[in-house]
C-alpha cells in the first residue's frame, strides 16, 4: 500500500527561502526532495529520500501580470491559477480551458504548476499548453536561470531540478488567442492525446501561429511545419481542415497500453482542427 | 517531530515520524471516517478539507498541515447534530454503502462555501474526483443541490 | 395484502435508511475501523510469475526482521482443496485451491503471508522471502487454454470437481431443447451476434479487510467485509482445521460489494496467522491487490443465433459460450449456466434452443461473482442479435420483444434446465410489468420521434438503442434465510438477520417488511445484521436474494409475532384474538373499542402476567426465482472524428414487484447502470505479454466519475408478486444487464457500425467507422 507511509523519510523542513531550500537539498546529496503540492513525489516516493523540504511558505504562490503576460510562482496551486483575476483573461481564456481539464478539483487545490513542469509527465496536460503558449521558466540553484520551456524539455531538466527550484512561470503575452483539447477515457483521466494551439490576426492574414501536440504518447511538443503552414494564409475552416490533414500526415506519434499510433495520427489532426477554430472564434476572427 | 495543527476545532501538539502520512495521523487520532480507498489519491474517499480546501490526505505526509486547520466529516456533525449537508444526504437516498460518503460531503462543504447557488453542473464537477461505485451519483448530486437550497433558505448554521 | 395497508405503513416509503444517521457521521461502523489492540500486520507475497512451480521457499532472513511473528507457506499450513467461493451447499465450484500451493497459477497468486508488529517489517519480511521458481509455460487466453498439448493449469491430483482438468475445462454444460439446427435452418429471419467482454473489475470503493482476533473465552473472532458471514465460517473452519463452533464472524458496515465479498480470500489466511501467533491480526488488501488477487468478471466471449418467421416471433435461441475463470474455478460453473438460465426465459415464444458453452482456466487473474453473474454476458450478445433481428425483419425493436417476452402465467423450459450448476426448479411467471416498462421507457426517452433520426451536432451523432432484461431472485432449492424477531418489553422490537446488508440499504428493508407487518414505524424496529453468534443462518447477499429470500423470512417471523402479540393482547382484554387488529402501535378491539399500545403488551408479557418472551424466529427457503424485467432505453451521441462515445441520457424502467423501499430500489438501478456504462466504455483490465496486470489502479483503470455520468432516469414500474414480501422482487443486479446492448445498439442507430467488443473505446469505434467506410 503506497499510502501509508513514506518508509524513508527522516527529516521534515519548512525551507524559509529560496536559499535556504537549496543549501538543504545540497546538504542530503541527492536524498532530498523538495515538496510543494506533494501529488507527484508522494504517489510514487523514492525509498531513498530522506529529507522532505517544503517550500509552500517561501512565497512562491502568486498570479500576476508581468509586461503584458503572467508569471505565476512556482508553488501556485492549480485553483488558485483558476481563481486569479489575472489568469482570466489571459491568451483568450487559455488557462480555465486548460486547468479545468487537468486532474480534479482536490487535486487541483494541491498540485502546483512547478510541480507539474518539473514532473512534465509525458500525458500531461500542462507540459503540452506551456510549450505551446511559448511560457519561459526562472529557476535558481547553484545559479539562476531563465530558459523556454520547450527548450528545457529538450535537455536533461530533471538533473536540474534535483538541485534548482522552480521560482517562476513566465507567459509572454499573446495578441490573439488559444484554446486546448483532450481525448480521455472518462471525463477525468490523463490525455490520451492533447494539443494546445493559438492564433493571432493582423490584417486578415494569421500574424502567428502556435501548434503543440502531446501525449503522442511522448510528451508535448510543437509542430513547426503545421505553424508555417498557417502564418500569412487567411484564417478560414478550409484553412483549419488543411492543416488537420498535414497533421495526419507528418506528425509522430506511438502506441502504449492507452491508444495506438494509428489512432493518435487520426485524432491529432482533429484536436489541432478544432482547437485552432476555437482559438480564432476567441480571437475574433 | 512536534506538529501543532487544529484539527476540527480543536488544536493538536503532538510527536509525528516526518513520513507518516496525513490520512494515518487523522486515523490515528480516531478520525475514521478518513478512509482508504486506493493510497493513490485517485478515488477521494480520504478527501479532508486543510484551510477550507479539499486535499488527498493519503498523498500528503502529517507535517504539512503544521499551522493548519483540517476538517474531517467527525467536525462537520454528529448522529445527533447532523450538518444540514449530512441531513441533506440522508433525506436524498444519496448513501448507500457510506464508504465514499466522507469524502463527498467534505467536497460539497467546499463547493458550497464559495457557491450558494450551484448549477447541477457545478456539482458534477465538484464531486468528480470522488468516486462512488453505488449510487451513480444521481442522489448524491440531488442531496449537494437540497443542501444548497437549504443554505440559500438560511437554513445552515 | 390490501393496498391501503400498504400505502399507510412502512412498505412504499422512502424511509431514513437504518444505518444513514452513522455513515453520514462517519461513525467507525467498517471493519477496519475498529482498532484492535496489540494487533499485528499480516501481508501477503504475491506471485511475480503467471505459471511457476516453487522449487524452494527460504524464510529465515525474513524471520529474522524484527517483528516478524509467522510465516506461512505451503510447507508449513495444512493442505485442504477448498473454493474460495462463498456458496450453499453442496458447494458448485471446484475444489481447486489450497490455502499455499507448490505450485502459482497467475501474477499475484498467493505465495506466503507474513504476521508481523508493523506493516514496515510486514513488507520488509516479504522482500527477504527467498523463493526459488521454474517458471513454467503461460496459458494466456481461453483459446491457447484449449489448444492441444495447452499447459495443464491444474495437474494436482487431490483437486476436486473440475469438469476435464487435463483439458483445462473447469466446467462444461450443453443443453438442447427441440431441434436448434433445424429450426435455423428454417427460420424465415436470422441474425447473430458474438460479442465479448474484458477482464473488468467491481471496484467497491472499500478494499477487502479484515480482522482476527480471540474473544474472552479465546474463541476466534473474524470481523470481515464480506457478504456470506455464515461461509465464511463454515469455510474458515474447514480450511483451518478449526472447530466451527470455536469460530465467530462478524459483518459490520461493509463498503461495497458486488459479488468480490461473496469470495473467502483474506479471511483462513487471517485465521491461521492469529492461531499461530495468539495474536489479532489485521489484513488488508491494497487497491492493487483487490485489483489483481481479489476477483474480476469472468471475461466472455457470447455467440448468439436467433430464428424468427416473417411475424417476428422466435423459433429458435442458440446461445454458446467460452467463459475465462482465470487461474481458479470460483463461480465457473454458476457464472457459466447463468449466461443461459437468466437470458433465454425472457423471450420463451422459441420453442428451439440450445445453450452450450465451456468454463476453462487461464494464468490470469481469478473470476468471480460480480452483479449480473452471466446475465450481464448474455444479454449483450442476446440483446444485439435482437436489433439486428429486428433490422432484419424492418420491424421495430420494441415490437419485436413484445411478440417475444415471457407474460404472467407463462413459463419456459429453461427454468426447470438449467438451475446454479444443476437442474432448476420449473416455475410460472407470475408476475411481469414488461409489456409496461417497454411503453413508458419508450414514452420517457421519445422513442418513436427520436430513433433512426440520426441528430447530427457538429462532428456529433446522436442515436437511440434500447435492450430488455430478466434477473431471479434469490437462487431455487439452495437459498435459506432465516430471521429472529423479537419484542422487547417497551413494545419496541429487535430484528436479528443473517441476511448481509453491504451498503444495498437491505437492513432498512427488512425493518420496513417487519413494520409494516406489526404497525409500527421503522424506528421501532432495531436490525441487527449479521453475526454468526447472534443472527439466524442466511446463505448470504448474493443472486438478488435479499429482499425476496430474506425478505420473507422477515415477514414469516414478524407474523408469527403478530400472532403472538394478539394472544397477549386477547387475555389482557378478555376478547378473541379474532376481533382484535394491530395497527399504529397498539392491538384494538373491532368489538369494544379498547386497546393496549404495544408497550403495554410488552411489558404484560416480560412482567405480569403468563411471562414470555414474545419471539419467533423463521426461515424461508427459495421454492421460485420471480424475476424482475427491465427495459433499458439510451441515447448517445459519436464523436465522428475521435470515436468518443458520450451517453446522453439513460432511461431504465423497471419491474421489482413492489418497491418496498423506492429511493433504495432507485439507488440500485442507478448505481447498476452506471457500472454497466462503465463496462461499455471504458473499463478493462491490461495484461503485459507476462500475464501481469498493467493498471492495478483507479488511475489507469477508469470508473466512471460524475462527469461521465448522463441523465440517469430510473422508473420503477409496479407489479404485484404473489410470492414475494408485501409483493416484493429483487432489483440489485437487473440494471447492469442492460448499457451494454443498449448503447451497442444506439451506436449503431447514430453511426451504422456494431459495437461487439467491450469496451467501446474511442479507438474501437473510431476502427469500426473506418473499416464500415464512415
Amino acid at each position: 500500500m503506497s499510502g501509508v507511509h513514506a518508509r524513508g523519510v527522516r527529516r521534515f523542513h519548512f525551507a524559509r527561502d529560496v536559499e535556504e531550500a537549496l543549501s538543504l537539498l545540497a546538504a542530503y546529496e541527492g536524498r532530498g526532495a523538495l515538496l510543494a503540492g506533494g501529488v507527484d513525489l508522494l504517489r510514487s516516493l523514492r525509498v531513498d529520500i530522506e529529507g522532505l523540504i517544503d517550500i509552500t511558505r517561501i512565497g512562491l504562490s502568486y498570479t500576476k501580470e508581468a509586461r503584458g503576460g503572467l508569471a505565476i510562482g512556482g508553488t501556485t496551486t492549480l485553483t488558485s491559477i483558476l481563481e486569479s483575476r489575472a489568469a482570466r483573461e489571459y491568451g483568450g481564456g487559455i488557462l480555465a480551458d486548460l486547468l479545468h481539464r487537468v486532474a480534479v478539483p482536490p487535486l487541483r487545490n494541491m498540485a502546483t504548476l512547478g510541480g507539474a513542469l518539473v514532473s512534465a509527465h509525458p500525458w500531461a496536460d500542462i507540459p503540452t499548453a506551456l510549450v505551446a503558449l511559448g511560457a519561459e521558466v526562472r529557476w535558481q540553484g547553484e545559479k539562476e536561470g531563465r530558459v523556454p520551456v520547450e527548450e528545457l524539455y529538450q535537455g536533461p531538466f530533471r538533473g536540474l531540478f534535483r538541485q534548482a527550484v522552480a521560482i517562476e512561470v513566465l507567459l509572454p503575452p499573446w495578441d490573439g488567442a488559444f484554446a486546448y483539447e483532450k481525448v480521455g477515457r472518462t471525463g477525468y483521466d490523463i490525455a490520451l492525446l492533447n494539443a494546445c494551439c493559438g492564433v493571432g490576426v493582423e490584417g486578415g492574414r494569421i500574424a502567428w501561429a502556435r501548434v503543440a501536440v502531446g501525449a503522442r504518447p511522448d510528451r508535448g511538443e510543437r509542430l513547426p511545419w503545421a505553424e508555417e503552414a498557417l502564418i500569412g494564409q487567411r484564417p478560414s475552416q478550409t484553412l483549419w481542415q488543411e492543416v488537420q490533414d498535414l497533421v495526419a500526415k507528418r506528425i509522430e506519434v506511438g502506441d502504449d497500453r492507452r491508444a495506438s499510433g494509428a489512432w493518435r495520427r487520426e485524432v491529432a489532426g482533429v484536436l489541432v482542427e478544432r482547437a485552432l477554430a476555437r482559438a480564432s472564434g476567441r480571437a475574433g476572427m | 517531530m512536534k506538529l501543532l495543527f487544529e484539527l476540527n476545532g480543536v488544536p493538536q501538539y503532538l510527536d509525528v515520524e516526518p513520513g507518516e502520512r496525513l490520512l494515518r495521523l487523522l486515523r490515528r487520532l480516531g478520525m475514521k471516517s478518513v478512509k482508504e480507498g486506493c493510497g493513490t489519491g485517485d478515488c477521494g474517499a480520504c478527501t479532508v478539507l486543510v484551510d477550507g480546501r479539499a486535499v488527498r490526505s493519503c498523498l500528503m505526509v502529517a507535517p504539512q498541515v503544521q499551522g493548519r486547520r483540517v476538517l474531517t466529516l467527525e467536525g462537520l456533525g454528529s448522529v445527533d447534530d447532523p450538518h444540514p449537508l449530512q441531513q441533506a444526504f440522508l433525506d436524498a437516498g444519496a448513501v448507500q454503502c457510506g464508504f465514499c460518503t466522507p469524502g463527498m460531503i467534505l467536497v460539497a462543504y467546499e463547493l458550497l462555501q464559495g457557491n450558494d447557488d450551484p448549477s447541477p453542473e457545478d456539482v458534477r464537477k465538484a464531486i468528480a474526483g470522488n468516486l462512488c461505485r453505488c449510487t451513480g451519483y444521481v442522489k448524491i448530486a440531488d442531496a449537494v443541490l437540497l443542501a444548497a437550497r437549504w443554505k440559500q433558505e438560511g437554513k445552515w448554521r | 395484502m390490501a393496498v391501503e395497508t400498504r400505502h399507510r405503513g412502512a412498505v412504499g416509503q422512502s424511509v431514513t435508511k437504518v444505518d444513514g444517521p452513522s455513515l453520514v457521521a462517519g461513525k467507525p461502523v467498517f471493519t477496519l475501523d475498529h482498532d484492535v489492540p496489540g494487533a499485528l500486520v499480516g501481508k501477503i507475497l504475491p506471485s511475480p510469475h503467471a505459471h511457476a512451480a516453487i522449487v524452494s521457499i527460504d524464510t529465515a532472513e525474513a524471520e529474522a526482521v524484527p517483528g516478524v511473528r509467522a510465516i506461512l507457506h505451503h510447507g508449513n499450513v495444512p493442505r485442504v482443496p477448498y473454493t474460495t467461493a462463498g456458496q450453499g451447499w453442496p458447494e458448485p465450484s471446484p475444489y481447486d485451491t489450497v490455502l499455499f500451493d507448490r505450485k502459482v497459477r497467475f501474477v499475484g497468486d498467493r505465495v506466503a503471508a507474513v504476521a508481523a508488529e508493523t506493516e514496515e517489517a510486514a513488507e520488509e519480511a516479504l522482500r527477504k522471502i527467498r523463493v526459488e521458481y521454474k517458471v513454467l509455460p503461460a496459458v494466456l487466453s481461453p483459446e491457447e487454454a484449449l489448444a492441444d498439448g495447452a499447459p495443464v493449469i491444474h495437474d494436482e491430483p487431490d483437486a476436486e470437481g473440475i469438469y476435464d482438468a487435463k483439458h483445462n475445462i473447469v466446467a462444461a454444460v450443453d443443453i438442447p431443447v427441440g431441434d436448434v439446427a433445424s429450426a435455423l435452418a428454417e427460420a424465415h429471419v436470422t441474425a447473430e451476434a458474438t460479442c465479448e467482454i474484458p477482464y473488468s473489475q467491481h471496484a467497491a470503493i472499500e478494499p477487502h479487510g479484515v480482522i482476527a482476533y480471540f474473544d474472552e473465552a479465546g474463541r476466534l473472532v473474524l470481523r470481515t467485509s464480506t457478504q456470506v458471514p455464515f461461509h465464511v465460517r463454515r469455510i474458515v473452519a474447514r480450511v483451518v482445521g478449526l472447530d466451527p463452533a470455536r469460530i465467530r464472524v462478524i459483518k459490520p458496515r461493509i463498503g461495497g460489494g458486488f459479488g468480490s465479498k461473496q469470495e473467502i480470500l483474506l479471511e483462513p489466511v487471517a485465521a491461521l496467522l492469529a492461531l499461530r501467533t495468539g495474536r489479532p491480526v489485521r489484513m488488508a488488501y491494497s487497491r492493487e491487490e483487490v485489483f489483481i488477487a481479489s476477483r474480476t468478471r469472468h471475461p466472455m466471449r457470447v455467440a448468439v443465433k436467433l430464428g424468427a418467421g416473417k411475424d417476428g416471433v422466435l423459433q429458435a435461441i442458440d446461445m454458446e459460450v467460452l467463459s475465462n475463470t482465470g487461474a481458479y474455478g470460483a463461480h465457473a460453473l454458476t457464472v457459466l449456466s447463468n449466461v443461459g438460465s437468466k437470458t433465454l426465459p425472457l423471450y420463451n415464444k422459441a420453442p428451439h434452443l440450445r445453450f452450450r458453452g465451456k468454463a476453462v482456466y487461464t494464468n490470469l487473474p481469478v473470476a468471480g461473482a460480480y452483479r449480473g453473474y452471466g446475465a450481464t454476458q448474455g444479454y449483450f450478445a442476446l440483446e444485439v442479435a435482437m436489433d439486428r433481428l429486428a433490422e432484419a425483419l424492418g420491424m421495430d425493436p420494441i415490437e419485436l420483444r413484445k411478440r417475444n417476452h415471457i407474460r404472467v402465467g407463462e413459463t419456459s423450459p429453461i427454468f426447470e434446465k438449467i438451475g446454479e450448476g444443476r437442474e432448476g426448479t420449473a416455475q410460472v411467471v407470475r408476475s411481469c410489468a414488461l409489456a409496461d416498462c417497454l411503453r413508458i421507457g419508450a414514452e420517457r426517452i421519445g422513442w418513436k420521434e427520436n430513433r433512426g433520426r440520426r441528430r447530427e451536432d457538429g462532428p456529433w451523432v446522436h442515436g437511440l438503442g434500447m435492450a430488455c432484461a430478466m434477473q431471479g431472485s434469490g437462487i431455487t432449492g439452495v437459498d435459506m434465510a432465516a430471521a429472529t424477531l423479537v419484542m422487547q418489553d417497551d413494545g419496541s422490537f429487535r430484528l436479528l438477520v443473517g441476511a448481509t446488508d453491504l451498503g444495498t440499504g437491505s437492513d432498512t428493508i427488512l425493518a420496513q417488511i417487519a413494520a409494516q407487518e406489526l404497525g409500527v414505524p421503522v424506528d421501532r424496529v432495531l436490525v441487527y445484521s449479521s453475526d454468526t453468534d447472534f443472527t439466524p443462518f442466511d446463505t448470504g447477499a448474493y443472486a438478488s436474494s435479499t429482499t425476496y429470500v430474506s425478505g420473507n423470512a422477515v415477514l414469516r417471523a414478524a407474523q408469527s409475532v403478530h400472532r403472538q402479540i394478539l394472544d397477549v393482547a386477547a387475555a389482557a382484554l378478555g376478547e378473541r384474538p379474532e376481533v382484535l387488529e394491530l395497527a399504529e402501535g397498539a392491538v384494538a378491539s373491532r368489538k369494544t373499542g379498547r386497546r393496549l399500545t404495544l408497550g403495554e403488551i410488552g411489558h404484560r408479557a416480560t412482567y405480569v402476567v403468563d411471562q414470555r418472551q414474545i419471539a419467533a424466529t423463521a426461515s424461508f427457503t427459495c421454492p421460485e426465482s420471480p424475476p424482475p424485467f427491465a427495459a433499458f432505453f439510451c441515447e448517445v451521441a459519436v464523436d465522428r472524428e475521435t470515436g468518443v462515445v458520450r451517453v446522453e441520457r439513460f432511461v431504465v424502467a423497471a419491474d421489482c414487484g413492489v418497491a418496498i423501499h423506492p429511493k433504495a430500489a432507485e439507488g440500485q438501478l442507478e448505481g447498476a447502470i452506471l457500472q454497466g456504462i462503465g463496462h461499455a466504455l471504458c473499463e478493462e483490465m491490461l495484461f503485459a505479454p507476462s500475464g501481469r496486470c498493467v493498471n492495478a489502479g483507479f488511475f489507469d483503470y477508469k470508473l466512471p466519475s460524475s462527469l461521465d455520468t448522463p441523465r440517469i432516469e430510473a422508473i420503477l414500474v409496479p407489479s404485484e408478486e404473489p410470492t414475494g414480501p408485501w409483493g416484493a422482487k429483487s432489483i440489485s443486479e437487473i440494471g447492469i444487464n442492460g448499457p451494454l446492448p443498449a448503447i451497442s445498439n444506439a451506436i449503431y442507430d447514430a453511426v451504422g457500425v456494431r459495437l461487439t467488443r467491450a469496451p467501446f473505446t474511442p479507438e474501437r469505434v473510431l476502427l469500426a467507422l473506418r473499416a464500415a467506410g464512415k
